[in-house]
């Protein structure tokens, strides 16, 4: 019987022993630093697809390392190297500043005025509000016009049966989603489902699988469902802008193969990919592209999606309060 | 004065009957035992965090021990069933993460009685383990689940210290997985791509010491006091498991403190009670 207490203890001592410890970097510039690259390095997604040469990268900004003399200087620091990866959907959080590359719309015509959009010739003020949807009817009654502002904002079933229904003597309708960043993906599924009549794969996904700049899995198909009981079976046009992004994008992807839609506008800001987060030794949460998406061509979406129409917003017409946009897209309609 | 010293002869040959009676049907105890933890928790789950969180526990925790039948008391069955709450911080308390996890563990044990006041019990158990882990400021991949089952080798060593007014009875048990299955996402994939769009491929584990190794040392000590025994103990859990190149880490350091009572079920048309048990069913 000792021999059965000697195994149980030696068991309580010894087993816990046999297990990894696991190591992290310190919490030193250097070893933040290390770690930022190496999640980059290995976790993010367009380092190939963009020619982005990380570890030339790495050799300039470790040299720097030294100038950041302070907290907000190293931040800064880290900041501009991830700016190197060009990519909306790479930030880097910390208690004191987010940073952000915002020139894929800011080196870019915005081609959307809110102002023009609250005129009587379009929402007007006396327009309806359907969860995150504002609805009114443009164009003498003949097309019904719904502005989205983000994918972040919920709608139900219900409220796109009502908005729907009173735009049930419209021979067209207009979803206006420029300057809409992003949000949820169930959203964009769930508006692009009343366009299509039978379940369609709409595009693809994959993520890392290795620490190798290419080293995905399998594209797994992204499948557009048709709705049960809502269905808008008439044209429809999809406004867009460099503002459209993330989820915007992936609901202007599914668009392009709905049957009756056309895009109008400008091309899609992109953010092609779904991103996810991870952290450095000192807290600061780092966000990244982390698994790409596809059109049905097997094509990126990272870089946006081009329009059907493609229509700048005139300041000519935007000084007289008209939405070149808009009124190309209810051309098109006819 | 006849008549009190018969009615207390009465009473006292009614007891007699009745001991005789409680001595002629043996009936099986089952321990029960409740207690509260308070733990120092340490959490690491690459996909939420490459970072180690820590923090407190709070935890419940019924066992229950009865041997198999009236003829057999060299087997006992155990049951377990454990909830727990956790809230921890990352090193730089940037962040926070909830944990919840439930636990249910069903085992047999062999018992050797060595010498007086010592009993050996070995055997082995299955468990169910659920859990889930939340980081909120995550984007994405803000929450995991911990799901798995596994058979488990158990050992268990009891032995009573007799002091003047009572006997104490110190508990050292142990458990530590040894085959059994588990689920675990895949690393750099989001639960959005896993369970809405239906890549399950590579979620499922199944786990051996290779790739799943934990321990759980118990030590409680059983004080029995007027009416009731207290339990008092310090728990260790350690638990290290891998799989699509991750590798989860879960320390933990409780201290419990409870009761723990021997009571008996009837119930049923073959065990019903008998005459003498009150019950509010009558």
């Amino acid at each position: 019987m000792k021999h059965y207490i000697l195994i149980l203890l030696a068991a309580v001592v010894l087993l816990p022993s046999c297990m990894n410890e696991p190591v992290s970097e310190p919490d030193t510039h250097e070893g933040n630093f290390q770690a930022l690259w190496k999640i980059i390095d290995t976790r993010y997604c367009y380092l190939d697809y963009k020619q982005i040469n990380w570890d030339s990268i790495y050799t300039v900004y470790h040299q720097q390392l030294s100038t950041a003399t302070n907290e907000v200087k190293f931040f800064d620091l880290m900041g501009s190297m991830l700016g190197e990866l060009k990519d909306g959907h790479v930030n880097l959080y910390s208690e004191f500043d987010i940073s952000r590359y915002w020139k894929w719309f800011q080196d870019y015509p915005s081609n959307f005025s809110l102002s023009l959009l609250d005129s009587a010739r379009y929402l007007g003020k006396n327009y309806r509000i359907a969860g995150g949807l504002h609805y009114n009817k443009i164009d003498n009654g003949k097309i019904g016009y719904i502005y989205y502002s983000s994918f972040s904002d919920a709608f139900s079933d219900n409220n796109m049966a009502y908005v729907l229904s009173s735009f049930s003597d419209c021979h067209a309708l207009i979803i206006d989603v420029r300057d809409n960043g992003g949000g949820s993906l169930d959203y964009s599924k769930q508006l692009a489902s009343y366009f299509f009549p039978t379940t369609t794969v709409t595009g693809y996904i994959r993520h890392k699988t290795g620490d190798g700049h290419s080293d995905f899995s399998s594209p797994v198909e992204i499948i557009t469902p048709a709705n049960a009981t809502i269905q808008w079976p008439r044209p429809v046009a999809i406004l867009t802008n460099r503002m459209s992004f993330s989820a915007t994008n992936d609901f202007v992807n599914r668009m392009t193969q709905a049957p009756k839609a056309i895009i109008v506008g400008d091309r899609t800001g992109g953010g092609g990919a779904l991103p996810l987060s991870s952290e450095l030794p000192n807290g600061w949460l780092v966000r990244f592209s982390s698994s790409p998406m596809y059109n049905k061509a097997m094509e990126n979406t990272e870089f946006g999606i081009a329009p059907t129409i493609s229509v700048a917003l005139s300041a000519a017409d935007e000084a007289k309060g008209i939405d070149t946009i808009i009124e190309r897209a209810i051309v098109a309609l006819k | 004065m006849k008549k009190p010293f018969l009615i207390a002869l009465a009473f006292l040959f009614s007891l007699v009957l009745l001991a005789q009676k409680t001595d002629e049907s043996t009936y099986l105890l089952t321990t029960k035992s409740n207690t509260f933890g308070y733990s120092n928790l340490s959490l690491i789950d690459p996909y939420l965090s490459p970072l180690t969180y820590s923090g407190t526990g709070l935890q419940y925790e019924h066992e229950s021990r009865r041997f198999l039948s009236v003829t057999n008391t060299n087997i006992s069955m155990q049951h377990k069933l454990d909830f727990e709450l956790g809230y921890l911080l990352n090193p730089a308390q940037t962040s926070n993460m909830v944990y919840m996890d439930v636990n249910y563990d069903f085992g047999m044990h062999y018992h050797f009685r060595p010498m007086k006041g010592l009993v050996l019990l070995a055997g082995g158990s299955w468990d169910v383990d659920f859990g889930y882990k939340e980081v909120f400021r995550n984007v994405n991949n803000p929450g995991n689940v911990d799901l798995s089952t596994n058979l488990n080798l158990s050992g268990v060593a009891m032995y009573d210290i007799p002091l003047r007014k009572r006997t104490l009875r110190l508990t050292l048990s142990v458990e530590t997985p040894v085959f059994g299955w588990m689920y675990v996402p895949l690393a750099g994939a989001s639960y959005y791509e896993m369970f809405e769009l239906g890549n399950l491929s590579n979620i499922s584990h199944i786990s051996t010491i290779v790739n799943r190794r934990g321990i759980n040392p118990k030590l409680t000590l059983d004080i029995p006091l007027r009416y009731s025994v207290w339990r008092v103990g310090l728990k260790y859990q350690r638990l290290q498991y891998s799989a699509n190149d991750m590798i989860f880490d879960r320390k933990e350091l409780s201290f419990l403190i409870g009761t723990t009572f021997d009571m008996i079920g009837f119930g049923g048309r073959k065990h019903p009670a008998p005459k003498n048990f009150i019950s509010t069913n009558e």
